[in-house]
């Protein structure tokens, strides 16, 4: 049953990776006029300084020139991105798009990962509360303010939080991953400064989270709280800790662990929105950046590392759900 | 000395609109050993009063006044933790639905120890081996998570837990509800067993007037918060002072007692439906081994006489499937079914549907809750040509009135009738359109135990006064008796006898049969389960 | 009714109320770039001040709230449509159609839906529309609204009155218009809600990320244009806190409402106050 699952999820993932792959090769096939077509000829016809650009052109020609046959293309489409050749950057030619990618990464991964385990703990833990019965009574002044962070997208949250602390109390910085002026290199007040210029952005994302996670288990839990293993656990006299966590909040982590899964994409698009807004190096701004310039070949690099990222996140989460539920284990 | 006893007890439910009082003047007591039953319908306050003596009353519901003494010390008033403390150590609860009242994700091993430890009582391995032996269970069974254990394994670990520190009274609230009859009658010998051992008082919570007459020592009857009567078990069966009472004993029905047998098929009748070796198996598996069959290769005939088949299996029987497959919802996956002698397949579909009606077990779902009941009645007239507006109309007062139902009814929304009243208009509809067939799965579980009977006569009034021929499908044996022509006993899929149920039931000759019979619990006192289980 | 319906829809009301002020008050060409002096805080001539290309705020805010809502309700409106008929085609029709549809949707959830929407959008660089964003949108709208209206009719197509009405000869249309359907509604009436909603968040976040119209100022792009001439840095305050306070009231209102309509629709939510 859990190879089944296993292969099952393997078989959803590669499925998905390809389809983001096909859909980066069909587009600008299908758009009515090829997109990056014109953009290259534009760049040839305009860019005197741009001689340089020909290798370009003449590798893009070669690849995905229209006298080879399109099934001809489209494999040596696939194969260049399984072997993650996402060929060249146009705006920071000769750049491969694999090394912006790269340099971009690991800000993402850093400030999504950790942002999203403190939004889904903190959430979790407050919306199991929020339903428990014997809870304090303040907690449920809390509810209303939960209910508007969560109805927010992270960036507009975040441009709130740069308004108050960065722009009229001058806090914190406005964006960027670092000072300008400081030296990368790994001591204390490089690393501080890294951290001081991800509050906001991480902030944000937490914020904003965190009433999706609190509501979504308070739902679970009143649902679990309805269960005869509940009442049964009181008419046992179990005492009141052993019932919020062993018995309610340990239940009611089951859905809210599936809806971790469903939920990654939905945060990392969110994240590359809260990049944009505070200009944080990671693959948003570069995607961002990319959009700006027509940068063809970003732009599907970065989504397709981006779904890929995704994909692998949620087989992770779903591989360790039957780790939290007996039922499905085997 | 008594071990409970209640003095006047008033609960109500404390409400804007005013006080609800789900239990009066209720007074009993138990003494250490002894069985009480409490009986009565839903509604009638027996849950409530146990809630009240285990201080589980959630607002607003609450006790108004009277006493609870729990060996002497009164319980009305004690504060969260003082009840918290008492349950299970003093008075130990065996739940209802055992299916889910064990936490899905623990092991049996951990739901014992959370319930020691909490009470300060050491927990270790070889305490919860002792315990699972004494239910019954093997000491491995501490590893299994619930979904592994039959609903018999989850009750007897329940009852494991329940008696883990010893209670001076145990709580069981129909306890057996979800099992089937066989299994019912192992884990109510375990239950008395476990509390003889003990010497603690037991309250059985229940409406089954055959158990009651089994299991306890005196009973007691509610109604509508009042007790209604209360004594010892013989003289409350054999002797009952309240009309009521004697109303819930003469409903559960007897094997031996008011068959409604028809008359005899004429020999050279036709088929009228015929199966021929039909297969069911219920989905594909890719990976590993073929799903087991729901049913095999069943034969069985229903000849062109009005007549009534009973057909008995418990739950996972295939019985329902033989239903869906005779209404032509389903097609078998091997064999063939004939439907006056053709193919079903080839039967033209609109004058099948119209020959093969059906009652379900559900009464809550058959009405589409967006319209009055009368659309489930007038859609089939226009649908097959019958009749359309006022002849309409006529036709389906008139099939009211002749289930005995005021035609008003049918301008009323589902969720305003009854269970009972839904059933009768299912049999109504069915009689407006005088099909060949009615396939009534399981028409009676979920109504009421005093309005069973009368549905049931409705079925047999079918055959009698219409002319329609009945599939009874059930999982209680002595209903299947009652109204049944002939009867075919299903054991997982396989037919393990038929033929007329007077033979078949008073001289069974499968051991299945056998075992099925004697685990009936009788409403009678004097004639006890037989004591192998 | 419930309190969280009542406020979502007072809170959308107040808007569409601003909206209909505006558009009455306020010359709505004055949205154009060179209509005003540029970055002047609010003043008697432009109520809720201008921005660095010379746009009347007050005019862009009234002529985006419409062409916001514009977009959301044409992708949203599609997705639905889209959505019902998959989902009944899914769960009526089982067998392979339902496995495709259902593999489809499943593959096509997983995938992060703005960021396929960015490389959809960029395929047209420079003649976005708003109409054409609509569009782009509803290319991926009709996935949630049939997941969850084909869960729904797969519970619907098991209950009692459905299996009746196959007894009573209804056909396959008579059963799904006549039996289901009214049933549906209020489920449908809440996922259009929040397929609208998901429609508005989704342009928004397209539009931010500069891949929206470039010539029509919607609520997106005036964010877009906000962070882009670094109305921060310049310490332009009305420039943020106008677009960012309506979109902030949108997104609650519409929240509010989708999980009013989904209390309303799924009776067994309703306990949770």
């Amino acid at each position: 049953m859990f190879l089944l699952r296993l292969t099952k999820r393997l078989l959803l993932m590669l499925a998905v990776i390809f389809t983001a792959a096909s859909l980066n090769f069909l587009l600008p096939k299908l758009a009515p006029k090829d997109p990056i077509e014109t953009k290259l000829l534009e760049l040839t016809e305009t860019g005197g300084a741009l001689t340089d650009m020909k290798g370009l052109v003449e590798a893009y020609r070669a690849k995905f020139g229209l006298d080879r046959p399109l099934a001809e293309q489209y494999l040596s489409y696939i194969k260049d991105t399984a072997s993650l050749d996402l060929g060249q950057s146009i705006a920071f030619y000769p750049a491969r798009v694999t090394d912006l990618v790269g340099r971009a990464l690991p800000w993402t991964i850093g400030l999504l990962l950790t942002s999203t385990l403190i939004a889904f703990a903190l959430g979790t833990v407050l919306g199991a509360l929020l339903a428990w019965e014997g809870a304090p009574r303040l907690l449920g002044l809390l509810a209303p303010g939960v209910m508007v962070l969560a109805a927010l997208p992270y960036y507009l949250l975040g441009l709130v939080l740069i308004y108050v602390f960065a722009f009229s109390w001058r806090l914190l910085p406005l964006g960027g991953g670092f000072e300008m002026t400081a030296i990368p290199g790994l001591r204390w007040d490089f690393v501080l400064d890294i951290l001081r210029h991800s509050l906001l952005p991480a902030a944000s994302i937490v914020l904003a989270s965190v009433g999706t996670w609190a509501l979504a288990m308070r739902g679970m839990m009143v649902t679990v709280q309805g269960e005869d293993y509940m009442a049964y656990a009181e008419a046992n006299g179990l005492s009141v800790q052993r019932r919020f966590f062993s018995y309610g909040l340990r239940n009611a982590l089951l859905p809210q662990v599936t809806g971790l899964a469903l939920h990654i994409g939905y945060i990392a698009a969110g994240s590359v929105l809260v990049e944009r807004v505070f200009q944080y190096p990671g693959l948003g701004n570069l995607l961002f950046a990319a959009i700006q310039q027509n940068d063809y070949f970003v732009i599907y690099g970065v989504v397709f590392i981006l779904v890929v990222m995704i994909a692998v996140l949620m087989l992770l989460v779903d591989m360790l759900y039957p780790l939290l539920d007996p039922r499905v284990r085997r | 000395m008594s071990v409970l006893e209640i003095d006047n007890l008033h609960v109500g439910y404390e409400l804007a609109a005013g006080t609800l009082s789900a239990v009066r003047d209720l007074s009993l007591s138990l003494a250490a050993g002894e069985r009480l039953g409490l009986v009565g319908e839903s509604g009638s306050g027996k849950t409530t009063t146990a809630l009240a003596v285990m201080g589980l009353l959630r607002a607003p519901g609450r006790v108004l006044g009277g006493q609870i003494r729990l060996d002497g010390q009164d319980l009305v008033g004690l504060d969260d933790r003082a009840f918290a403390a008492l349950r299970l150590a003093r008075v130990a609860y065996v739940p209802q639905g055992a299916m889910n009242a064990l936490n899905p994700v623990l092991r049996v091993s951990d739901s014992i120890t959370h319930a020691l430890r909490d009470h300060g009582a050491p927990a270790d391995a070889n305490r919860i081996a002792d315990l699972l032996a004494q239910v019954g269970l093997g000491a491995d069974v501490a590893r299994r998570f619930p979904h592994e254990l039959s609903g018999g394994m989850k009750q007897r670990v329940c009852i494991a837990i329940a008696i883990s520190l010893g209670p001076r009274l145990i709580i069981a609230d129909e306890p057996t509800s979800a099992l089937d009859v066989v299994t019912q009658k192992q884990v109510m010998a375990t239950l008395r067993q476990a509390q003889d051992r003990l010497g603690s008082a037991m309250i059985l919570i229940g409406h089954d007037m055959g158990l009651m007459a089994q299991c306890v020592d005196r009973v007691a009857v509610m109604r509508d918060g009042l007790l209604v009567e209360e004594g010892p078990v013989r003289r409350v069966f054999h002797a009952p002072e309240a009309p009521y009472t004697a109303e819930l004993i003469r409903s559960v029905p007897v094997i031996g007692q008011d068959r409604r047998a028809g008359t005899a098929a004429p020999a050279a009748a036709a088929d009228l439906l015929r199966f021929d070796g039909v297969e069911m198996r219920y989905g594909k598996s890719l990976f590993g081994p073929p799903p087991a069959p729901a049913l095999h290769k069943l034969d069985l005939v229903l000849p062109d006489a009005p007549r009534i088949l009973s057909i008995v299996g418990q739950s996972g029987s295939g019985k329902t499937t033989i239903g869906s497959i005779a209404l032509g919802l389903l097609a078998p996956s091997a064999g063939r079914v004939l439907w006056r002698g053709q193919p079903l397949a080839a039967t033209p579909p609109q004058t099948f549907r119209r020959e093969v009606q059906a009652v379900f077990q559900d009464p809550y779902s058959t009405f589409n809750p967006f319209y009055r009941v009368a659309h489930a009645l007038s859609v089939p007239l226009r649908r097959f040509g019958l009749a359309t507006g006022d002849a309409a109309r006529a036709l389906m007062e008139e099939s009211c009135r002749a289930v005995g139902l005021d035609p008003s009814l049918l301008d009323r929304f589902a969720h305003q009738l009854s269970g009972g009243q839904r059933q009768r208009l299912m049999v109504a509809r069915a009689l407006m359109l005088r099909p060949r067939l009615l396939v009534a799965d399981e028409p009676v579980s979920m109504v009421d135990a005093s309005m069973r009977a009368a549905i049931l006569d409705l079925l047999v009034d079918l055959r009698d006064r219409y002319g329609i021929s009945v599939l009874y499908i059930t999982h209680d044996l002595a209903t299947a008796w009652r109204v049944g022509d002939d009867i075919l006993v299903l054991e997982r899929g396989h037919v393990v006898e038929q033929g007329d149920p007077d033979q078949v039931l008073r001289a069974p000759s499968h051991q299945y049969t056998r075992l099925l019979l004697d685990s009936i619990p009788m409403p009678d006192p004097d004639r006890p389960w037989s004591t192998a289980a | 009714m419930n309190r969280r319906l009542l406020a979502g829809l007072a809170l959308l009301g107040l808007l569409v109320l601003l909206a209909c002020l505006g558009a009455l008050t306020v010359d709505l060409d004055d949205a154009r770039p060179l209509s005003a002096d540029v970055a002047q805080p609010p003043s008697w001539d432009n109520p809720l001040g201008t921005d660095t290309a010379g746009r009347d705020l007050a005019a862009v805010l009234v002529v985006g709230t419409l062409l916001t809502a514009k977009v959301g309700l044409l992708a949203g409106l599609i997705g639905i449509a889209v959505g019902t008929t998959l989902a009944f085609l899914a769960a009526y029709h089982g067998g392979w159609v339902d496995r495709v549809i259902s593999f489809a949707v499943d593959v096509l959830l997983t995938v992060p839906g703005l960021l396929v929407l960015v490389v959809i959008a960029s395929a047209w660089p420079g003649q976005m529309t708003t109409t054409l964003m609509a569009l782009v949108i509803a290319l991926l709208a009709w996935r949630e609204p049939t997941r969850q209206i084909r869960a729904q009719v797969l519970v619907m197509r098991e209950a009692g009155y459905v299996r009746m009405a196959r007894l009573s000869g209804q056909g396959s249309l008579a059963i799904i218009f006549q039996e289901m359907m009214p049933n549906l509604m209020p489920y449908l009436g809440a996922a259009l809600v929040s397929s609208v909603s998901a429609a508005i968040l989704a342009s928004v976040g397209l539009e931010a990320l500069g891949l929206g119209p470039r010539d029509e100022p919607t609520l997106g792009m005036t964010i877009y244009w906000m962070i882009s001439e670094g109305a921060f840095l310049r310490g332009l305050w009305w420039w943020i806190v106008e677009p960012v306070t309506i979109l902030v009231a949108l997104f609650v209102g519409m929240y509010l409402v989708v999980i009013g309509l989904d209390e309303f629709a799924n009776p067994r939510l309703r306990s949770l106050k």
